[in-house]
């Protein structure tokens, strides 16, 4: 096994509730954009201020007191500077105006809400972290040289960190994390009427491993993204497994039987009637039950082996079918005579054995 | 009971949850979240109860082999709730004057760092002045070091004696608020990097002293008016440059000298430790810039200034000596005060 501590850019957090979570720590490129509408909008504040203050300037100069304007604009300009990043860090809960549009949050390293005087310091540190600065010779003048932060240091701390802080957040103990807003509850739907059908055969009393229903559930999530053909080539190495375990037939679709288990871990219900397998109804994807006549076997329609962009590699069988995968039960089932009707539930005659939930399981002990 | 189901029941309650963060992310309350029963009080009262509801479908989420994808979106929302449950703490303006007047002085008293800072910026500062004094040993090293335009500069501000209105007081007083701080909150923040901290100190120790030495030179006119200018605010601003020095390499020391932590912990640790220093220093500099606004430039007899400059530097003595000094009989009875609470606990 790989070690217990994912390959991720995550952090677990135990909160006071003894419950540990995860936080996505934010990476440069999430903070630089935040760094930069800062930057914006501290100097956009800085303009106002000085507007604001010219105009007040203008009219104290009448009463005699414009220096104490100047000397307003020369403090509040020192302390928007160096103090912004502070004040909304301490009273917006670890979060300034860029923080806020790019969705980052500072915290403590402990997943504690940061405190006045960390966010002090990591702001303050902010300087050592842009350094080192280079001097733009193209426009230097010998009286003002144009510095531009590099933010080397900084980089070069986060790629270094198990958290990716920088100096200042190493000095503070913070560290910045996505809290992502708008998300969805992602629940997979299950329209294909084959698959309840399919997830009938397999037997009431077996349960997946944890790490197959996680693995179900991401392979439920992602396979609308796939193109059939690499779905089935995807599920083919956990289908193969099943497949001789419960003696399916070795044509039918790997994607279909891992969609299938999934309906069974997930949202079937062992309290539910049986759903209605309509024009699937009768037919069976065991492998015992392969050669009897169906209606279907010798036909060109077989709902559940892969549909027709070739055969999958690793069946035997090749049965050109017609369609996508979609519609095949629609328009080779209809109207076919079914000489076998029964449910899952239904005893068959003569001496197969039942093809109901509980033939398996025995069958198996037998092995 | 199946996943889904499940998921259906308890996505009520999520949502509620969800919809309660929105209102606190924007107002820090619970009033607008379009509920009824979340006014006030009930409201907060929900939300723990909502809070603590996810949290344990997130520590069951295993048990009931939730989707992958389910158990990042708890993740998230307890996450969010979290946050919006343990909020920020404010600052403390009720604790600063501990800090400026028990835990700093101690500090700076107590710290090496302080004295590697005052012997490097002063010692450095005197030899400046000695050798921009005495043109013979060096020559041309106020030149060199300065620059002579600059030197010429400083000459002819300060040929004519000092006359200045209020409103020049006050504008030059922010001035070197923004100014002078700015440079101390820049050597302490180079101070995580060593280098660029003593570099800067050392910068400002030469180029001070060896302007200082250059106007004691006899042949300089404007000798005495710069010599009158700078007496009043020159302990406090020397001091608080020092000190800014002190407290950046104080956190830098501590990526070296780790005493058995963690470096990174050790950084924490002594960055903490920096703060009260930085804040002292920060206050100093305030004093200095008001000195230098409003007493200065001031056409104030000069024995007043002397008086004021030597005033300022018993202040500071003082202040790091007497209230820095080590109590052990003060810290034990601080420490069994502290400890009786716990013990009655």
């Amino acid at each position: 096994m790989a070690s217990p501590a994912a390959l991720d850019t995550t952090i677990a957090v135990v909160t006071p509730e003894n419950i540990a979570f995860d936080y996505q720590l934010a990476g440069p490129f999430r903070r630089l954009p935040a760094y930069l509408i800062d930057l914006g909008v501290r100097w956009g504040v800085i303009i106002i201020v000085v507007i604001c203050l010219s105009v007040a300037g203008l009219l104290a100069s009448f009463s005699g007191s414009s220096s104490f304007v100047i000397a307003s604009g020369f403090i509040l300009y020192f302390l928007i500077s160096w103090f912004y990043g502070t004040v909304l860090e301490t009273y917006f809960n670890g979060r300034t105006i860029g923080k806020w549009a790019c969705g980052i949050r500072v915290i403590d390293t402990d997943g504690r809400p940061i405190s006045g005087k960390r966010a002090m310091l990591r702001n303050l540190l902010r300087i050592a972290d842009l350094a080192p600065p280079v001097v733009i010779s193209s426009f230097a003048n010998e009286a003002f040289p144009i510095y531009v932060p590099t933010g080397m240091v900084g980089l070069l701390t986060m790629v270094c960190t198990r958290r990716m802080q920088r100096l200042g957040d190493l000095a503070a103990g913070t560290m910045v994390i996505v809290d992502e807003r708008g998300w969805r509850l992602p629940v997979a739907k299950v329209d294909d009427p084959r698959v309840p059908a399919l997830a009938s055969f397999f037997p009431g009393d077996y349960r997946v491993s944890r790490s197959m229903a996680k693995a179900l559930a991401i392979y439920a999530e992602r396979r609308h993204y796939l193109t059939p053909a690499r779905r089935r080539e995807i599920a083919r190495h956990l289908a193969i497994p099943l497949i001789d375990r419960f003696e399916f037939r070795a044509d039918i679709d790997p994607d279909l039987l891992m969609y299938a288990l999934y309906y069974q871990v997930y949202l079937s219900d062992p309290s539910d009637e049986i759903a209605d397998l309509g024009p699937l109804a009768g037919f069976s994807p065991l492998r015992r039950d392969q050669n009897k006549p169906q209606g279907l076997v010798g036909d060109t329609a077989n709902p559940i082996s892969p549909a027709v962009n070739g055969p999958p590699p690793g069946t035997a069988s090749v049965r050109p079918t017609p369609g996508s995968e979609s519609h095949v039960p629609d328009t080779s089932l209809l109207g076919k005579p079914l000489p076998r009707p029964q449910t899952g539930v239904s005893q068959p005659k003569g001496e197969q054995p039942p093809n109901s939930l509980q033939a398996v399981p025995r069958r198996e002990e037998q092995r | 009971m199946n996943v889904a189901k499940l998921l259906e029941k308890r996505r009520v309650q999520w949502s509620e949850l969800e919809r309660l963060c929105d209102a606190m992310e924007m107002r820090g309350r619970t009033d607008k979240s379009g509920f009824k029963h979340h006014q006030g009080a009930q409201g907060i009262a929900r939300f723990s109860t909502l809070y603590r509801a996810a949290c344990a479908d997130l520590a069951l989420a295993d048990t009931y082999q939730l989707p992958p994808g389910t158990v990042t979106y708890l993740h998230r929302l307890v996450a969010r709730a979290h946050n919006q449950l343990y909020r920020a703490n404010k600052f403390e303006p009720q604790s600063w004057s501990t800090i400026i007047f028990e835990t700093a002085p101690q500090q700076i008293f107590s710290d090496p760092c302080v004295r590697v800072a005052t012997i490097v910026f002063f010692g450095l500062f005197a030899l400046a002045m000695y050798l921009g004094r005495n043109d013979t040993l060096i020559p041309g090293f106020a030149d060199r070091m300065v620059g002579t335009e600059q030197l010429s500069q400083l000459e002819d501000a300060y040929e004519a004696p000092l006359a200045g209105s209020l409103d020049h007081y006050v504008s030059m007083s922010g001035f070197y608020i923004m100014h002078n701080t700015g440079i101390g909150l820049r050597c302490f923040a180079y101070g995580i990097l060593l280098i660029p901290c003593l570099i800067s100190l050392a910068y400002n120790a030469l180029a001070l002293g060896t302007m200082f030495g250059y106007m004691a030179r006899p042949d300089v006119v404007g000798g005495d008016n710069f010599f009158e200018f700078v007496t009043a605010h020159g302990p406090f601003e020397l001091t608080a440059i020092a000190l800014a020095a002190a407290a950046g390499l104080r956190i830098g020391i501590g990526l070296f000298y780790t005493g058995g932590l963690a470096r990174t912990e050790s950084i924490r640790v002594n960055a903490l430790k920096a703060v009260p220093v930085m804040a002292a220093s920060a206050l100093l500099f305030t004093l200095a810039a008001f000195t230098e606004g409003f007493i200065s430039p001031s056409p104030l007899p000069y024995v007043i200034k002397a008086v004021w400059s030597v005033f300022s530097s018993g202040l500071i003595s003082f202040y790091i000596v007497v209230l820095g000094f080590p109590r052990e009989a003060g810290e034990f009875a601080s420490q069994l005060q502290a400890g009786e609470p716990t013990d009655a606990a």
